[in-house]
């Protein structure tokens, strides 16, 4: 129904014709360069006349002699002329140098910081600029207010855990939209395997070149996501890539290389044999076994090096890791006239891992185009292809995780056997596994190929009513490959083990809309936007395993003796929806908009499959009123409030119906069921109401110049697993119960201090302040080393609490309840219990500086989080006192471990099979504070002087020297891994994060 | 500009067309909708192997269920660096432990599955079918009745622990409700509807099943088991009797013993759970729990050792393993390891599960007459069942003499050496009011007596979390 009124519409709008003007004056608008400027909105003051130029820049307007015309373009400075009795009145508009006006990018549309009514973030795009990060969302880190970013793993290609505003679900993604050139795009992990790393460590965004990103802008609050409706309640990040501007032909050409290796000092380091055989003897002593058996036990697994006589001593660490090396080069060339404008760049990006053999190497292309095909009827066409191939590692506690491996093998086995070939003779020790041999002869690739489109075209019928008719598409594969060796480690009883698993996505959107601009009278700005759009996503996937390989030096599954898996996997959701936008002000002072948008998806049940999401948002530019419009102080003084309905739609395609369910349910090659899921035909989104209330000025011309905002996000309906009993035989139902709110405040900066021809300097910060609490839950969920729960923090650890080590005998005393006045040795008598302490954050930002001397600039950008504690997952294996000897420990445990009566030690007394009170379960033992600073970036550039460049006939030429992570503060001195790990909080043996150190030159033709 | 419009006109309304209205309708290519499926015979074969692969999941037959009860006896002892069930073999778990739970949650699903293919009114066979129909349902009747079993096995006092075996069972749920909150039945109505199930399996099973899957042949031989626990000697002597007579199995002998665990479908089996290729679980098939390659957490003690003869069959069960490193030792008798899952290379972890066994019947049939009273007591009958299993273990072993309570100290010892490894031993210590004492013993704790609230494992978290109406196992 709705989309025929619109076709109606559409077409009634299109038939009408335009009022004839009797008498006119024409003129052409044009910009600094002397391109046509279109769009531009010519009125005559003080009345409603108005008229906008066309795509050559002309307009023409009824006029009477005295009349003001006043022409006002965005990102323009704003001119008067006055009508005497010319024909013509050509103008130039020159750039309104002021950010004030600046284009900021926002849902279906563009705004500037005057208009806006929601809260927007815009990352500083240079900042994008040969990164050493394959990723652009690296730059978001301690950017922008509101946004707590996180590296999820420090290996080359890997992740990034993204939180605008806080965590708003338990159970749905968290992680915001993002919006390349028009299209959401499927984001974070789409590996069938991760390399076994849980979305960690492959990351589908990768595969955009920051260097082509244009705008990178992040929409906050409900007036700027309801436009998104169903998917924007964890926040939208908007990108838009790089277009051509009028003028000739213009070449960049960038260069960088970078050495790196790890950014935080206080890793974990392993035990050499002459510390591990100390302890291996005091763990069998303190078991109360002989000298004899423990001389005979550790010999049996420590074989003596023929060289030197004496037992092998190797460092793992060292052995598996080396300096690693990126290098990048861009080239781009843009440039058009008024009819067409291009913009087409090539880049190629290598990264070789601190750890041997993990690499990641991204080719991609660009070519965007616009056309103008007539004064109304433009075309754009937007393009790219990227293809990266990932050589990743694994992390957790499987055996040949580099990082796990390394703490744990004991130093007593050597890399290589007698024979050259990576040692494998400890079948006994974790699987025999080798981490050195793994990162050559175990394979785990990831090659992934992208190519984003999206096409419009857009016909203006009358003056400032266009129709677009937009169309994207988001093609993906990812193929992965995996090979575990046949003689040592997970697959050495299967004589080698290979997986393949191709995904490929194909992801379509439509959008038609109108969109309609006007002035009624003077001082009332009118926009209309309304639009219906389709999309449709589908994934298939194939996956196969083969077992039994012929020969160690071929990895192709048509070799292997032994199929053991063959699959093929698919899923597909469509959304449909209709939504409208309207901005409205009065005299560019009393801001007023808002937006609705309709939403259905296949993901939901049958009876609720449809949801309204809409926001309303007011501004009081507070400086444009008569008392301020003269002021030298103000600039700029702006209130402005929104409030709105948003929602959370990322869940699993099928959640609703009740379901058999065959995959790995077969039996002896015959196929067998089971019923999985309970039917929940209620099934809908997650609904997110959202406050938000923000103040922005700019004073003395700019020169200090922020915002502050608070928000509140109140999460409902969340998705929550609810247990069922499980004698009904299925575990949980999917079920819209929970409430969460997440409240802050936000704080940004920024002050020119110096400002002269020749000097600059300037400083920002960023803060954050956030508080997150479980408002509704029916019953609360135990996770891991959490537990969700009414009234606390959705990621506040509950833990067994550590009461230290006993000074007298070295046993792990325990605290028995929250009252922490008892301790004990006995794991019997103690309880978990909440000790306010999460891993979200109490607050978190960036502040940076910047300094000019003529042309040599310094710039420093630190990212910190306060108040967030991190929790050591493998903890209890890699610090366990002896349970798993004669697996080895780290150093830190080693010299801080209890060894004599009376001693106050952090480690318990070593023990052969462990403490009999040690306590597996999670634990304080493991927690630690998170909170660090960090120093980002540290970058220093010159520009080449222009007599110079003109003797080289280029137009720019740039030399610079980056420092990436070079400095990092912790509060936990104790702290044995990277401070920054996943929102969660959670350590898992990843790849921790590195410091580089580069070099770049950029050269402009 | 004229035509220009027009050409729009028609994109417009082509663009406007792409929504029609199934667009959001879509299924699921790997599921099918629970309306939808039991409609055909095959949909009821596939959800009765269905419930086999939850048999042949590694927290039930695969492998804990089997491996905890030797755990927690005598008869298995663990390596320094042993994880997986060691809190059951020191008797310190909890009912936050994840085993207990994978246990209940598996064994339910299973009987959710058998609770729908019973009660399914979706399908009426043809003529034709009707035996095939029958078929799987009879299977699933019994299939749920080995899982009831094996569920007040593990989470309640056995049979006789109260003398009208009213003290707490599991709680029994014969119909799929989603909010169900069931209470505890007392073990004596589980046992009737163990009985009742097994009864309607057997009259309605009248098909030939390869030893892999249930069959009538297994039922009757399961029944036998669970009437020597409820101490109803005569039906479980009648019932073993039924089966041996039956003629479909024999003893393996020589080198087949140890092949019946490694190949599967022995003449000897009568119901297992059978791996492939295909299904392989890797080291967390039961096997990897004792074999140097897979996680090797678990030994045989030398309690056991000291129990077989040398030169019976029965020792191939226990074998030196050269590539043990010698810190895994044993401090008597040198490395020795399970043996009895002995699969290696390219069909590692593809060894037969035993559920029952002929070798059983012949020692629950010789239990059951030594320990029956009046007419049904018959001594030399069970000599004679016990002999059967001793001298096939070794001929030359001396004819079993003894009589009254030493002759069931006999069995119950020929017990351990015949089906150790197998998940017996916990049973029969319990249901026989044994004490576990570990003279070889590397645990924590070395006796443990009998009357004992942790000779069972505590109703999970998961379940009482939810469940208001379930009570949590005394001492827990």
């Amino acid at each position: 129904m709705i989309r025929k009124i619109f076709l109606c519409v559409s077409i009634l709008l299109f038939t009408s014709s335009y009022i004839e003007a009797q008498q006119t004056i024409t003129g052409t608008v044009s910009d600094d360069s002397g391109g046509p400027l279109p769009g531009v909105a010519v009125v005559i003051k003080n009345t409603s006349n108005g008229a906008i130029t066309d795509f050559d820049g002309n307009y023409s307007i009824e006029v009477n002699p005295g009349n003001v015309l006043v022409f006002s373009y965005i990102g323009m400075a704003t001119q008067e002329k006055i009508f005497n009795s010319q024909r013509t009145i050509d103008v130039t508009l020159m750039p309104d140098a002021s950010e004030l006006s600046e284009v900021i990018v926002v849902g279906y549309g563009t705004s500037t910081r005057k208009k806006l009514t929601g809260s927007v973030s815009v990352i500083n795009s240079e900042s994008l600029e040969m990164m050493p990060s394959a990723s652009f969302q690296n730059a978001l880190q301690g950017a922008a207010p509101g946004l707590q970013v996180n590296a999820s793993d420090g290996a080359p290609g890997a992740g990034f855990s993204i939180r605008v505003r806080g965590t708003g679900s338990i159970n749905a993604s968290n992680d915001p939209l993002y919006v390349v050139d028009g299209i959401p795009i499927t984001s974070g992990s789409v590996s069938q395997t991760d390399f076994g790393n849980q979305e960690r460590s492959s990351n589908v965004l990768a595969s955009l070149n920051p260097n082509d990103i244009e705008s990178l802008v992040v929409l906050k609050d409900a007036a700027s996501t309801a436009i998104y409706g169903s998917r924007g309640a964890n926040g939208v990040v908007m990108i838009t890539t790089k277009s051509g501007k009028s003028g000739k032909p213009s070449v960049n050409i960038k260069s960088r290389v970078g050495i790196s290796s790890f950014a935080y000092n206080n890793l974990l380091k392993p035990l050499n044999t002459e510390q591990y055989r100390e302890l291996f003897y005091e763990a069998y002593e303190n078991r109360g076994r002989s000298v004899e058996r423990a001389d005979n036990d550790f010999n049996s697994f420590s074989p003596i090096n023929p060289e030197t006589g004496t037992y092998y001593d190797t460092n793992w660490i060292d052995e598996m890791t080396q300096s690693g090396v990126t290098q990048e080069v861009d080239a781009s060339v843009s440039g058009g006239n008024e009819k067409m404008k291009y913009y087409i760049s090539g880049n190629y990006f290598n990264q070789d891992g601190v750890v041997i053999n993990n690499v990641f190497k991204r080719y991609s292309t660009r070519a965007n185009f616009s056309i103008n095909l007539s004064n109304r009827i433009k075309f754009t066409n937007n393009f790219s292809f990227s293809k990266f191939k990932q050589r990743g590692i694994t992390d957790g506690t499987l055996w040949e995780a580099p990082f796990y491996a390394a703490i744990l093998l004991p130093p007593t086995i050597p890399v290589y056997d007698n024979n050259g070939r990576f040692y494998a003779e400890h079948q006994g020790i974790m699987g025999a596994s080798n981490p050195v041999g793994s990162l050559y002869d175990n394979v785990r690739d990831l090659k992934q190929q992208r190519v984003l489109e999206s096409f419009d075209i857009s016909y203006e019928f009358i003056d400032g009513l266009t129709f677009k008719s937009s169309w994207n598409f988001d093609l993906l594969t990812v193929d992965e490959f995996i090979y575990l060796n046949g003689r040592y480690g997970a697959a050495r009883n299967a004589r080698g083990r290979g997986n393949v698993a191709n995904t490929s996505d194909f992801n379509w959107l439509g959008t038609q809309s109108l969109n309609y601009v006007t002035h009624i009278g003077e001082n009332h700005n009118l926009s209309l936007f309304a639009a219906y759009e389709a999309q449709e996503f589908e994934r298939n996937i194939i996956e196969l395993q083969a077992e039994q390989f012929a020969h160690p030096d071929l990895t192709a599954l048509s070799i292997a003796a032994s199929p053991t898996l063959a699959e093929t996997r698919s899923t597909e959701y469509a959304f449909n929806s209709y939504f409208a936008r309207l901005n409205y002000d009065y005299n560019n002072t009393y801001y007023l908009s808002g937006s609705i948008r309709r939403d259905g998806s296949s993901r939901f049940g049958a009876e609720k499959r449809w949801g309204t999401f809409w926001s309303i948002g007011g501004g009081y530019n507070i400086s444009n009123e008569s008392f301020l419009e003269d002021s030298d102080v103000v600039d700029l003084l702006k209130l402005r409030a929104s409030y709105g309905i948003t929602g959370n739609a990322s869940i699993e395609d099928f959640e609703s119906p009740a379901l058999w369910s065959f995959r790995n349910r077969d039996y002896i090659n015959n196929p067998g069921g089971s019923q999985t899921q309970a039917s929940n035909p209620l099934l809908t989104w997650e609904s997110q109401s959202n406050f938000n209330v923000g103040l922005d000025f700019s004073l003395f011309n700019s020169r200090i110049d922020g915002s502050v905002e608070y928000f509140e996000r109140v999460s409902s309906d969340l998705l929550l697993d609810r247990k069922l009993s499980l004698t009904t035989g299925i575990e949980e139902i999917t079920e819209n119960t929970g409430d969460m709110q997440n409240t802050g405040v936000e704080v940004s900066l920024g002050l020119d201090i110096v400002k002269t021809q020749d000097v600059d300097v300037s400083v920002n910060g960023n803060i954050t302040f956030i508080d997150n609490e479980i408002t509704y839950l029916p019953s609360p969920i135990v996770d891991g080393s959490k537990r969700r729960a009414e009234g606390h923090d959705f990621q506040e650890y509950y833990l067994f609490q550590w009461a230290g080590v006993d000074p007298e005998n070295g046993d792990p005393l325990w605290y028995t309840d929250e009252t922490k006045t008892t301790t004990t040795n006995n794991r019997r008598e103690v309880e978990r219990f909440y000790d306010g302490k999460s891993a979200t954050p109490d607050f978190f930002g960036g502040f940076g500086l910047n300094i000019r001397y003529k042309r040599i600039s310094l710039g420093a950008n630190f990212n910190y989080q306060f108040g967030n504690y991190l929790y050591n997952n493998p903890g209890w294996i890699i610090h366990s006192e002896g349970r798993f000897i004669p697996r080895s420990t780290s150093v830190y445990a080693f010299e801080n471990r209890w060894t004599t009566p009376g001693q106050d030690a952090i480690f318990p007394r070593y023990r052969a099979g462990g403490n009999r009170t040690s306590n597996h379960r999670p634990s304080s033992r493991y927690l630690y504070e998170g909170d660090f600073i960090r120093l980002k970036t540290l970058s220093l550039r010159y520009d080449l002087p222009s007599d110079i460049l003109e003797r080289l006939e280029i137009s720019s030429l740039q030399v610079y020297v980056d420092l990436d992570n070079v400095w990092t503060w912790v509060a936990d001195k104790n702290l044995p891994f990277d401070p920054e790990q996943t929102s969660s909080g959670a350590y898992n043996t990843v790849t921790p994060i590195t410091k580089t150190y580069s070099l770049g030159v950029s050269v402009g033709f | 500009m004229k035509k220009i419009n027009h050409i729009l006109l028609v994109v417009i309304m082509v663009f406007a067309t792409s929504c029609s209205s199934d667009f959001l309708d879509r299924e699921p290519s790997e599921q099918i909708r629970d309306e939808k499926f039991l409609s055909t015979l095959i949909d009821y074969q596939t959800a009765v192997v269905g419930v086999h692969n939850q048999l042949q999941n590694s927290n039930t037959y695969g492998r804990y269920f089997v491996l905890v009860p030797d755990v927690m006896g005598e008869d298995v002892k663990q390596a320094d660096d042993a994880n997986r069930g060691k809190e059951w073999a020191e008797y310190e778990g909890d009912f936050t432990h994840f085993i207990p739970e994978n246990i209940w949650r598996e064994f339910y699903e299973a009987i959710n599955i058998t609770n729908q293919v019973i009660n399914s009114d979706k399908y009426e066979p043809i003529p034709d079918d009707q035996a095939a129909y029958d078929q799987a349902v009879g299977q699933a009747h019994a299939l749920r009745a080995l899982i009831y079993f094996d569920l007040v096995r593990m989470y309640a006092q056995p049979y006789n622990y109260t003398s009208d075996a009213s003290h707490m069972g599991v709680p029994i749920v014969t119909e799929h409700n989603i909010e169900g909150l069931p209470s505890r039945n007392t073990v004596s109505e589980v046992y009737d509807q163990i009985i009742d199930d097994f009864n309607t399996g057997i009259a309605l099973m009248t098909l030939e099943e390869k030893q892999y899957y249930m069959s009538r042949q297994a039922a009757q031989a399961l029944l036998s088991r669970v009437y020597l626990y409820k101490e109803d000697y005569r039906r479980a002597i009648d019932l073993a009797t039924a089966v041996i007579d039956d003629g479909s199995y024999e003893l393996a002998e020589g080198d087949d013993y140890l092949r019946q665990f490694l190949k599967g479908e022995s003449d000897e089996a009568i119901f297992e759970i059978a791996y492939n290729t295909t299904d392989n679980p890797g080291s967390d098939h039961l096997g990897g729990m004792y074999k140097a390659t897979g996680y090797g957490d678990y030994f045989p003690s030398q309690d056991l050792l000291d129990l077989i003869t040398d030169g019976d069959i029965r020792k191939t069960t226990v074998d030196k393993d050269p590539e043990v490193p010698s810190m895994f030792l044993i401090d008597k008798d040198g490395d020795i390891r399970v043996n009895k899952y002995p699969s290696f290379d390219a069909t590692i972890y593809t060894d037969a599960i035993p559920v029952i066994r002929l070798s059983e019947v012949y020692l629950n049939r010789a239990e059951a007459r030594a320990k029956a009273s009046g007419a049904d007591r018959d001594e030399a009958g069970a000599q004679a069942d016990l002999n059967m299993i001793r001298k096939r273990g070794l001929a030359t072993a001396p004819d079993v003499t003894a009589i009254g309570d030493a002759l069931i100290a006999e069995i119950l010892i020929e017990r351990r050496i015949e089906l150790c490894f197998e998940g017996h031993r916990i049973f029969d210590v319990n249901r026989n009011r044994q004490d576990v004492v570990r003279d070889d013993c590397t645990s924590n704790i070395c006796t443990i007596t009998y009357p004992n609230d942790r000779f069972i494992l505590p109703i999970p978290d998961g379940e009482t979390d939810v469940n208001p109406n379930i009570t949590q196992n005394p001492g827990y």
